[in-house]
């Protein structure tokens, strides 16, 4: 059993064994246990992360527990970097250097800003790629689950992420592309948006879009 | 409970167009008929919300092809709904200022399958 904790943050010491237990009964060389399972009394799912080829079906009697599969092409992503980065695996996690790229974070805010619109109370579950994106090309600090977590819980409301997205994500783009880069894929961003601008997220969108290429806020 | 043919037609006629909108999901019929009234009018008042415009479409710049549209013509509207602690998903697609084409509902792996093939997943992120 291999414990990843580089914050050195205060794993329960109970859960450690429990955690051992768990993933001995898990049929997979890569699995590991993070979040709150580890760091918090309370805590309402155990999530079980399983790096495999094979997309055979692994059942678990525990209800609390929930398996998330990862892909070995996956592991270059910045979903796996976070989820392994504070956590108790059965062996030593495979790893390759991580990839990030512009389109893909688009994709994120994408799928975010509608989701919290419709949502609006109940956010905190479609936030965490976009917070953990956002983070990285803002500090470049990789968030674990815990650290996630905490970041999005000091949000207040969803006009605050809103209010977030408008500020941080015009100057993160602009200061990881080139001005080049970010002309040609924005317009054409935005020339997709413009034809359901009656829907409150796609104008927000639009306009986001047309802000990056400016870059302002 | 609901019956299929009910909760089709039902949408069907919420909707009211000439294209025949398609259901689609591997326990289509399984999971409709272990829906609740109740939940079943939640899905029918998501719907007329969506009608209504009320709800937030996700869209994608995408050039790929996806059946006779790019993808980049349609949006997608999601609603999510828990039955005996298994998340479902429903997928409601629509051509942009145009008429609905699909009806995905399923379980998570479902969810990702149609996700993909929409181009809204590209993997682990």
């Amino acid at each position: 059993m291999i414990i990843y904790n580089p914050n050195d943050e205060d794993i329960i010491k109970e859960r450690i064994e429990e955690t051992q237990k768990i993933l001995d009964s898990i049929p997979a060389k890569y699995c590991f246990i993070s979040g709150s399972f580890l760091f918090k009394k309370d805590y309402r799912d155990i999530d079980i992360f399983i790096i495999s080829r094979t997309k055979k079906e692994i059942k678990v009697i525990n209800k609390k527990i929930n398996i998330i599969r990862i892909d070995f092409n996956d592991i270059y992503s910045l979903f796996y970097h976070s989820a392994s980065k504070s956590c108790i695996a059965k062996n030593i996690l495979p790893k390759k250097p991580l990839k990030v790229t512009i389109a893909d974070y688009w994709d994120v805010i994408n799928e975010a800003v509608p989701t919290v619109l419709n949502e609006k109370d109940k956010y905190h579950k479609n936030i965490r790629f976009l917070v953990l994106y956002t983070e990285y090309l803002k500090n470049n600090q990789i968030l674990d689950t815990y650290e996630l977590r905490r970041k999005i819980e000091k949000f207040k409301n969803f006009g605050e992420i809103l209010e977030y997205i408008k500020q941080e994500i015009p100057l993160i783009i602009n200061k990881q592309a080139k001005k080049s880069y970010i002309k040609r894929y924005f317009y054409t961003q935005a020339g997709y948006y413009k034809d359901s601008i009656d829907y409150k997220s796609q104008k927000y969108l639009y306009e986001l879009s047309h802000n990056i290429v400016k870059g302002v806020a | 409970m609901v019956e299929v043919d009910e909760f089709k037609t039902k949408i069907r006629s919420m909707i009211s167009q000439e294209y025949s909108l398609e259901f689609l999901g591997n326990n289509f019929e399984q999971i409709v008929k272990t829906i609740s009234d109740s939940k079943a009018q939640s899905i029918y008042n998501w719907i007329q919300k969506v009608i209504e415009r009320k709800i937030q479409p996700i869209t994608i710049g995408s050039k790929k092809q996806y059946k006779d549209w790019k993808i980049s013509e349609l949006m997608t509207f999601r609603y999510a709904f828990n039955l005996n602690n298994v998340e479902y998903r429903i997928l409601f697609v629509k051509v942009k200022n145009s008429f609905y084409i699909e009806f995905h509902l399923g379980d998570h792996k479902y969810y990702d399958k149609v996700r993909k093939s929409l181009d809204l997943k590209k993997g682990n992120y």
